[in-house]
């Protein structure tokens, strides 16, 4: 058992419907076991998932964000996530240039089957969360 | 005839034979040493206008104030030229409703000094034109320095970057004046004023202003022409050129695309390639 005072990330999921959602609802209904440090946020498409999206999970006390859609090829919108991921390749390389820690923020693929792959990421994303530990630099400290 | 004649005397004739309805150049400003933009209806005003180093202004941002009156001449220098190029891609102005007098640019002065846009400048032609005004210039070598300074702040850790850009943006007084002078930037509601939902927060701390110029630099993602007018508004002093210009090469090096050269090429960020490389994607 983790001691009481480990730090427990806290994890914006943000999981298209289509896929992703349905990968994570199969890695429930399979009973998988995943880290219970994501709080699913389901939107239509991962193009739907504006970049500030992210930044205000950040700032609201996330630890970190993951994002995740179709593989490419496989969006119900046929394009929503390609053209989502050119606006999330802009947004991880300017937020590493920024001095965002890399990993603060996931993006990954993954279809409704993958309900294992899902239950695999989350654990890596929560692993890497927790080596980052809590996040500082966004968060805004309600006066 | 010097440039500045050659520019009065066309855009007398254009206002003349009434081909055009307005003339947005430069006129002197209130001190000497400063320009401001010129609106010109008639042709007798014309003597007016002037072009030199001190016509910083990207007269690009007021064709779309005046895009109900008609016809309008602008004069052009390379970046001005392409913002024009990123409106027309965007279909916020008509093609036919313009006719642009291009001017070569040798880069503009900002309180004596070459505008820090100026100095990473590739473009100080115009791209797009319906007359040149002048011959155009050679294309300058890009300043070691500004390279070196991007290249040393990239070496940094990722903390130190974070405590540089933290100082600079912590200045931020959220004035929005870079966003008003940016010839680029027209939403109607902008995302800081959006209040349903509201956005961004308001207040000008640490949080919110990193938030407000993460989302600025990305909206300009692929239509930013670092064209400094941003950078030179700023009452802090805040140093945007480097969120612009790191913007700028992603953009380029990823999705090999340089915003507002092209008219035949839509902005990047509306575009996609299946092949778009994902290494950072699980
Ligand atoms: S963001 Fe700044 S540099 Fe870029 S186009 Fe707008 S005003 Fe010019
Ligand atoms: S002009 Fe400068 S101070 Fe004003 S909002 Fe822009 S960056 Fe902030």
């Amino acid at each position: 058992m983790p001691e009481g005072n480990e730090f427990e990330p806290k994890i914006v999921a943000f999981l298209c419907n289509w896929c992703s959602y349905a990968g994570a609802d199969l890695a429930g209904i399979s009973r998988m076991h995943y880290p219970p440090s994501i709080r699913v946020i389901r939107v239509p498409c991962s193009g739907r998932v504006d970049p500030f999206f992210i930044l205000q999970a950040l700032q609201q006390g996330a630890d970190g964000v993951l994002v995740s859609g179709c593989h490419p090829g496989d969006c119900h919108y046929l394009t929503g996530n390609y053209v989502a991921r050119r606006r999330f390749a802009v947004l991880n390389d300017l937020l590493e240039f920024c001095g965002i820690e890399p990993g603060r923020v996931t993006f990954a693929w993954v279809s409704a089957s993958e309900g294992e792959r899902f239950a695999q990421l989350v654990k890596e994303v929560t692993e890497k969360v927790k080596g980052l530990g809590p996040n500082q630099k966004l968060k805004k400290e309600l006066p | 005839m010097s440039r500045s004649e050659k520019l009065r005397q066309r855009a007398k004739e254009l206002l003349a034979s009434k081909e055009v309805a307005m003339v947005i150049g430069y006129c002197a400003g209130s001190k000497p040493g400063l320009s401001q933009p010129a609106f010109i209806t008639r042709p007798e005003e014309a003597q007016r206008l002037i072009f030199d180093s001190t016509c910083s202004q990207n007269l690009a941002n007021y064709l779309l104030k005046v895009k109900n009156s008609g016809k309008v001449a602008v004069v052009a220098k390379g970046c001005d030229s392409r913002s024009i190029v990123v409106l027309l891609q965007e279909n916020q102005i008509q093609r036919e409703n313009l006719y642009i007098l291009g001017v070569g640019c040798d880069g503009v002065v900002q309180n004596g000094a070459k505008s820090v846009s100026c100095l990473a400048c590739q473009y100080p032609n115009p791209v797009i034109y319906d007359e040149m005004i002048g011959d155009e210039v050679e294309k300058p070598a890009p300043d070691p320095i500004v390279a070196k300074n991007d290249k040393e702040f990239e070496q940094l850790s990722s903390a130190e970057r974070w405590q540089v850009l933290s100082e600079d943006i912590s200045r931020c007084i959220r004035c929005y004046a870079c966003r008003q002078v940016c010839p680029n930037c027209y939403c109607p509601v902008c995302f800081v004023d959006a209040s349903m939902p509201q956005l961004v927060g308001r207040t000008h701390n640490l949080s919110d202003n990193m938030a407000f110029h993460i989302i600025r630099a990305l909206h300009m993602a692929g239509r930013c022409v670092e064209c400094g007018a941003c950078h030179r508004a700023c009452p802090m002093g805040i140093d945007l050129m480097r969120l612009n210009r790191r913007v700028a090469r992603i953009v380029r090096e990823r999705f090999d695309s340089v915003a507002g050269v092209d008219i035949n090429k839509p902005p990047a960020l509306t575009q996609f390639n299946p092949a778009d490389p994902q290494e950072f994607i699980k």
